[in-house]
Formats: C-alpha cells, sequence, structure tokens
C-alpha cells in the first residue's frame, strides 16, 4: 500500500519536474537574442503506475525529455539559400568592385550642347570613352590646321590621356583580378576550418547523446550554424547518419563523414595564378555552383575576364588601326614611317615618347614636303567611325559602349538576384523563428506556470509532513 | 503565425533599410538631374548615352572646323578682293594705254604696273596665322617669288606651291575645301587663283608682258594682246571671288545645321538620361514620409514589448 512516504516522494518529483521546467524557461529567455538558437521545450510523462488492491495508482511525473523544437527540412532550405545568397552577393560586390576601377560614368554636365561649358567645370574623372572622344577630336583638329604647332601637342597630350587611362584601368583590373583570387583562398581556409569544426561536433554529439540517451540540443544548434556558415561559403549536401552524425558532401566528395574528416578542399592554380577548388586527397576538381567561393571564381573567369579581354582587344586595335594609317604619313620635317602608338595591350599601350618632345614630327602629311597636306590626319580622325570586325563590327566607341552595358547588365543581373534572396530568406527565417523562435510572453507565462506548480506540489509536501507529525504524536499520547 | 521576439526587429531593421536605400537613391537622382549615373542603373541607357555623347563630341568639332575654316574663307575673300582692285587697274591703263599716249605718259604707265606686280605678289603671299593661303598645301612657303632685273623691275613672277587642296571634315563623311592655290598649270584640279592653263589666265606673266610693251611704247601689241590677256585674268579673279562666296554660304549653312545637330542631341541624351524631377521628387518625399511612419510606429510597438515584464 502506498505510504504516506510514497506521496512525500511523489510530490518531491513534482518539484523536481516543475524546478526542471523553470530551467528550460530560463535556458530559452537566456538565449531569446541568440540567432542560432531553437526554443526547447520540456515533455512531462506520468511516472510509472503501481498496481494496488483499490485500483491502479499514479506515482506522479517525470521529465520524459528535454525536446528542440525545429524543422529540419525547413533549416535544408534555409541552408540551401544561403548559398544561393553567398553566391550572389559574391559576385555583386566583386562586380560593383569592377564597375567602380572601370570608372566609367555619365556626367551629364559633361555632356552639355555647345561643349564649351564641359570639360573646364567637370572635375569628375574623365571615363574610357570621352577620352576616346578627345583622341579622334584631336587628330581631327590636327586635320583642320595641319601647320599648327600647339594643336599638335593638344592631340599628344589627349593620346598620352587616353594610353595612361587605358594603362590605369588595365592595372586596377588585375588587382581586383588578385583580390578575387585572395577571397578564394581565404574562403576555403574558412570552409576547411568549419569542416573541422563540425566534425568535433558530430564526435561531442555522437558521445553525449550515447552516453545520455537523449538529444543534445545545444550541441546540434551549433553545428546548424556552421553548417549554415559553410552554405554561406560553398553548396553542399547533408544526410544524417542514425548515431545523429552529419555526413557533409561538397561536388560529390565526402568530406565529414561520422567524426573524421575524409577530405578538404584546396585552392590550387589552374593556371595563370587563377585559383580554383579540388579536394586535397582526392584530387578532384570540384565544380561548385552556389557560395561566396563560387560567385568570386564564376565572376572572375566571367564578367570580370570579358571586360579585361575586351579593354585589351580594343587598345590593340586602336593601337593597330591608327599606326597603320599612321606610319604612312609625312611630318613636317619630311620624315615617315614611325608608330603613334607603341604597345600591344592595354596595360602597355603609349604614345611614342618623341612626340611629345617634338609635335613636328607628327605623321599628318600624306607627301613629303607639303607643310599643309592632312591626308593622314583626316583618314586618322575618320578612323573613329569605322567598323572593325574584330570588335565584332562595331566602331571603337560602339565596342566599348557594348563592354560597359555587359557590366551593367551583370551587375543588374545581380542586384535583382540579391534582392531576391533577401526576400526569401527573410521569408524562410520568419517561418523558422515562428517554429523555432524564442516568444517572451510564452515563456514568461510558462515561468508563471511552473511556478504555481511548484507551489502546489510544496503544498502536499506540508501537508503530507503535518500528516506525519500527526501520525508519529499517535505514539506519544 | 506565431511571432517571436527576434523576428519583429529583424523584421523592422531590413524594412528601414530598404527605405533609406530607396531614399538615398532617388536623392541622389534628384540632385544630380540624372537618372542613369553608373552602368548599372540602366545597362542599355547607358550605352546609348555614350553613344549620344560621342556624336555631340564630334558635332562640337566640326562646329570648330567649320569655324576655322569660315576664318580661312574671309581672309582669302578679303586678299581676292584688293588683287581685283588691281587688276581692274591694269585692265584701265591698258585700255588707255593707246596710240595718243605720248612716251612720257607711257613710261608713268610702266612705272605704275611695275608696282601694281609687286603689290599683287605681296597680297597673293599672304597668311592665315602661321600658313600661306594661296600656295595649296606647300602652306610654309611662300606661293610667288618675284625676280627684278637690274632696272628694278619685275622680270619674272615664280609660283612656288602646289596643286593640292586639304579636305577638312564639316560633317560625318563630308569633308570641304576651301582652298585656292595660286597657279594651276598642270591641267586638272582646282583652279588657280591668278594662273591657270585651262582658262587662258597668268597674271602675273600679263602685267609683265603689259609692262614690257608700255615701257618699248608698244600699244598696237598692249591693244592685240596684253588687254584680252588681261580680260581673261579678269574673268578668272571674278570666278573665284563668287567661288568663294558661295563656299562661305555653304559653310555658314552647315554651321546651322551643326548646331542644329548639337541642340538635338542634347535632348536626346536628356530624355535617355535625365531624371523626371517631378516625378522623383515626389517619389522622395513619398519615400520619406514612409520612413518616418515606420519609425514612429515601430517605437511605439517596441515599448509595447518591454511592458510585458510589467504585466507578469
Amino acid at each position: 500500500m502506498p505510504g504516506l512516504f510514497d506521496s512525500l516522494s511523489l510530490a518531491t518529483r513534482a518539484m523536481q519536474a516543475q524546478q526542471a521546467g523553470v530551467s528550460v524557461t530560463g535556458q530559452n529567455l537566456a538565449n531569446v537574442n541568440n540567432p542560432a538558437y531553437s526554443r526547447q521545450r520540456i515533455n512531462f510523462q506520468t511516472s510509472d503506475p503501481v498496481p494496488l488492491v483499490g485500483g491502479i495508482q499514479g506515482t506522479g511525473v517525470q521529465v520524459a525529455g528535454i525536446q528542440q523544437i525545429r524543422d529540419s527540412l525547413l533549416d535544408g532550405q534555409i541552408r540551401d539559400e544561403g548559398s544561393v545568397g553567398g553566391f550572389w552577393t559574391a559576385t555583386q560586390n566583386a562586380l560593383e568592385n569592377t564597375q567602380a576601377e572601370l570608372g566609367q560614368f555619365l556626367d551629364g554636365a559633361a555632356a552639355s550642347a555647345d561643349g564649351t561649358s564641359s570639360s573646364t567645370s567637370s572635375t569628375a574623372a574623365q571615363g574610357l570613352s570621352t577620352q576616346i572622344n578627345n583622341l579622334f577630336s584631336g587628330f581631327q583638329a590636327v586635320a583642320a590646321d595641319p601647320t599648327s604647332l600647339s594643336q599638335r601637342q593638344v592631340l599628344v597630350s589627349q593620346a598620352q590621356s587616353l594610353a595612361g587611362s587605358f594603362n590605369q584601368i588595365s592595372s586596377r583590373l588585375t588587382t581586383v583580378n588578385q583580390n578575387l583570387n585572395t577571397s578564394v583562398s581565404t574562403d576555403v581556409d574558412s570552409a576547411n576550418k568549419l569542416l573541422s569544426d563540425i566534425a568535433s561536433l558530430n564526435d561531442d554529439i555522437t558521445k553525449t547523446e550515447a552516453a545520455t540517451g537523449s538529444t543534445a540540443n545545444d550541441l546540434r544548434d551549433l553545428r546548424q550554424q556552421k553548417i549554415e556558415s559553410l552554405g554561406n561559403l560553398t553548396n553542399l549536401q547533408t544526410s544524417t547518419a542514425a548515431d545523429g552524425s552529419l555526413t557533409v558532401t561538397i561536388g560529390g566528395v565526402a568530406m565529414v563523414s561520422g567524426s573524421k574528416i575524409q577530405d578538404t578542399l584546396q585552392a590550387y592554380d589552374a593556371g595563370g595564378g587563377q585559383l580554383q577548388v579540388r579536394a586535397a586527397t582526392a584530387g578532384t576538381a570540384l565544380a561548385l555552383t552556389g557560395g561566396s567561393i563560387a560567385g568570386a571564381i564564376n565572376t572572375r573567369d566571367g564578367a570580370l575576364a570579358s571586360l579585361r579581354t575586351g579593354l585589351d582587344s580594343l587598345a590593340s586595335q586602336i593601337i593597330g588601326k591608327v599606326n597603320s594609317v599612321y606610319s604612312t604619313g609625312y611630318d613636317l620635317n619630311g620624315n615617315t614611317g614611325a608608330n603613334f602608338f607603341t604597345g600591344t595591350n592595354a596595360a602597355t599601350i603609349s604614345v611614342n615618347p618623341n612626340l611629345s618632345a617634338d609635335p613636328s614630327q607628327v605623321q599628318a602629311a600624306g607627301v613629303a614636303g607639303s607643310a599643309g597636306d592632312n591626308a593622314v590626319a583626316l583618314s586618322l580622325a575618320q578612323l573613329a567611325q569605322q567598323t572593325d570586325a574584330a570588335l565584332g563590327n562595331q566602331t571603337f566607341g560602339g565596342a566599348y559602349g557594348q563592354m560597359v552595358t555587359n557590366l551593367g547588365n551583370s551587375l543588374s543581373n545581380a542586384n535583382d538576384q540579391v534582392a531576391n534572396h533577401d526576400s526569401v530568406s527573410t521569408m524562410l527565417a520568419k517561418q523558422r523563428d515562428s517554429i523555432s523562435g524564442v516568444s517572451m510572453e510564452e515563456e514568461l507565462t510558462n515561468l508563471m506556470t511552473f511556478q504555481k506548480a511548484y507551489q502546489a506540489s510544496a503544498q502536499i509536501v506540508s501537508t503530507v509532513n503535518l500528516m506525519l507529525q500527526t501520525l508519529v504524536n499517535m505514539k506519544s499520547t | 503565425m506565431r511571432i517571436a521576439g527576434t523576428s519583429y526587429t529583424d523584421s523592422l531593421v531590413s524594412q528601414l533599410n530598404f527605405l533609406t536605400s530607396q531614399q538615398y537613391q532617388l536623392q541622389s537622382q534628384v540632385s544630380t538631374g540624372q537618372r542613369i549615373q553608373k552602368p548599372e542603373d540602366d545597362p542599355a541607357g547607358m550605352a546609348q548615352a555614350l553613344g549620344l555623347q560621342t556624336d555631340t563630341a564630334a558635332a562640337t568639332q566640326y562646329a570648330q572646323n567649320i569655324s576655322t575654316l569660315q576664318t580661312g574663307a574671309t581672309t582669302a575673300y578679303s586678299a581676292m578682293q584688293q588683287i581685283k582692285t588691281i587688276s581692274d587697274r591694269a585692265g584701265e591703263i591698258a585700255t588707255l594705254a593707246d596710240g595718243t599716249k605720248t612716251p612720257a605718259e607711257l613710261q608713268a604707265y610702266a612705272t605704275e604696273v611695275n608696282q601694281l606686280i609687286q603689290q599683287a605678289v605681296q597680297l597673293a603671299n599672304g597668311k592665315n596665322g602661321d600658313h600661306y593661303i594661296f600656295s595649296g598645301t606647300k602652306s610654309d612657303t611662300p606661293p610667288f617669288s618675284a625676280t627684278t632685273d637690274a632696272s628694278g623691275n619685275v622680270a619674272a613672277v615664280t609660283y612656288q606651291g602646289n596643286t593640292s587642296v586639304s579636305q577638312t571634315e564639316i560633317a560625318q563623311g563630308t569633308t570641304l575645301a576651301i582652298d585656292t592655290p595660286g597657279a594651276n598649270t598642270t591641267g586638272s584640279g582646282p583652279r588657280g587663283l591668278l594662273a591657270d592653263s585651262r582658262y587662258g589666265a597668268d597674271f602675273f606673266n600679263h602685267l609683265i608682258s603689259l609692262q614690257k610693251d608700255l615701257a618699248s611704247g608698244n600699244t598696237a601689241n598692249i591693244s592685240k594682246v596684253d588687254q584680252p590677256a588681261l580680260t581673261k585674268d579678269e574673268d578668272n579673279l571674278i570666278y573665284q571671288i563668287s567661288n568663294n562666296g558661295v563656299l562661305q554660304s555653304r559653310l555658314d549653312s552647315a554651321a546651322t545645321s551643326t548646331s542644329n545637330l548639337q541642340s538635338s542631341l542634347q535632348q536626346s541624351l536628356t530624355k535617355v538620361a535625365g531624371v523626371d524631377m517631378t516625378k522623383a521628387i515626389t517619389e522622395l518625399s513619398q519615400a520619406q514620409s514612409t520612413y518616418q511612419a515606420a519609425l514612429s510606429s515601430s517605437s511605439v510597438l517596441l515599448q509595447l514589448q518591454q511592458s510585458v515584464l510589467v504585466y507578469l
């Protein structure tokens, strides 16, 4: 027959259960601002009843477990969305950097109708488009006044500005390229660190869960946070093993399996200093499709590379076309055959150094000995309207405009994708918060509930205590 | 849907960010008057705008070329007018120098014609800035050089220039040459100013011949050979002067059409890249008031959130 002592222990167990409830509530409230935390819920269960003469009698309450409220499907979606977001954010950053270094902005004040109020007041850096225009205007001015040494000087100085711009832009874009390579390398290192963290968390989780028989909620939260950070860097697939550990696969190669790191990521030089990513031990090149590593590589080899190639090709066509017409001309001293531009591409284009020292060496005439002959200068000026098959059948200005449009399109697309990603990830985060987030009102109400229940069980203890005292005092009287 | 503690503040932060960036974009459009500043704002529009800027730069250069040519044409015109005056006087002398004049008077005429020749050489060697007008493309060489004999009379005038003229672009694909070579005895090419074998003009030689005939008193030759020859020179000069007038009016109309082109390019550029001020300012004030509404409503709700502790 269950005696008073059994009732006492029933009440004690109840008080302990409510106390556990309070500490779980305290844990939830403490982590209300922790974004990686998913709320925990205490589950009560009646303890095993005992069969008695009068019937089956209950023995109170026990803590069945502390459950983590988490939707693993949603977690997977958020992680995948994070890869998409990482990819497009990295792309957007790289392209914005490229756009800034190209330096082609539209300055409305510099396009006034008569042109006279433009360059004197505009302090904005002149983009390549304006400088290409200036070069051919310079040729026109020399053609209109072939004997004027000052017009020739202006031409040479405008050509030097153009060549200087090409050189600077080329070197800045090379820096952007190097920065992207550095970011790939840094991200690969971060990813490897996260892989080793996940492996050690796997180890902790399996050991803890095997030892205690219940889920290691906080460790799982931490592991999920690491997985999401890794997802920002690269796309990955996960699968949960029976012992609670997570297998991480990147690009088809298993990286983490159980508590062991099977493989790591490695950034290697695929040629010309351009880094690609492969599995370190297996050696297979990984084709990543999401995350900031893939975003950086994609931009570097896509939009940035085509811009740099385009600029080199434009510079080389300008050099070639101008030189081929120019070298047939005669300067004021009757000499011919020299080149106007030296160099082969955007990084090396430069004006023949003799011309700035002695502008009379500009070969503007079509025949020797006629100072007023401007046939070559006129042909050079008319090059501006000629289309070039090597530049996609466009003029120099048109080809450059096409490059700017392509860059603008890529960046505009990246902006749209980032905005899309932001709205999707905001909605997913809201969904997750509604499931796993801590609501202060709810927790504080629970706190009240557990406290009242504790008080009630404490009343039972004091009542049973009084009854025991009465019982014991029966003997003495 | 259950709202947790952090989701409220997170969405508030992102909404405020969005409104702030919207205001920033509109503000920068309003203050620069441009809808397109960077390639990402409107990639196709940016390429179009750059093309329009290139066209504008070309049109500006054409306008400057036209202006340079106009200066050259006016300078040439004034020289031609003065040479015509000399030609008129020479023709007058040729008519007056008939059999009724005394040898002394004929000598006086001969001296005057010598002066006229030297004046004409000086005028024909006129410059525009740093180059000679009537030398063709050899504009660093004086066109005519006169050699005098022992008695100070001009014996011969030789042409040192050439017969090529330089073309200048006044519009896309259109070039114009306004130069006139001083003499063209090759039989093809631009018409010479003072000598052209196709039209029988040879001003200086005819003047020298007149001077010699006057000095030797050969009035028969003057009326039979010199006078008709000088008439041909005069016709040639008249042609050149009226041709110069035609070129100048061509330049004027080219200047007008280039200026019209510049205006229409500017309009197109504003249409492509400019911002509709009214719309932008309206949107900006809307964005600002939305931002303020978001701030004030969120501050009220945040206070409510915290006060749940008070009630419990």
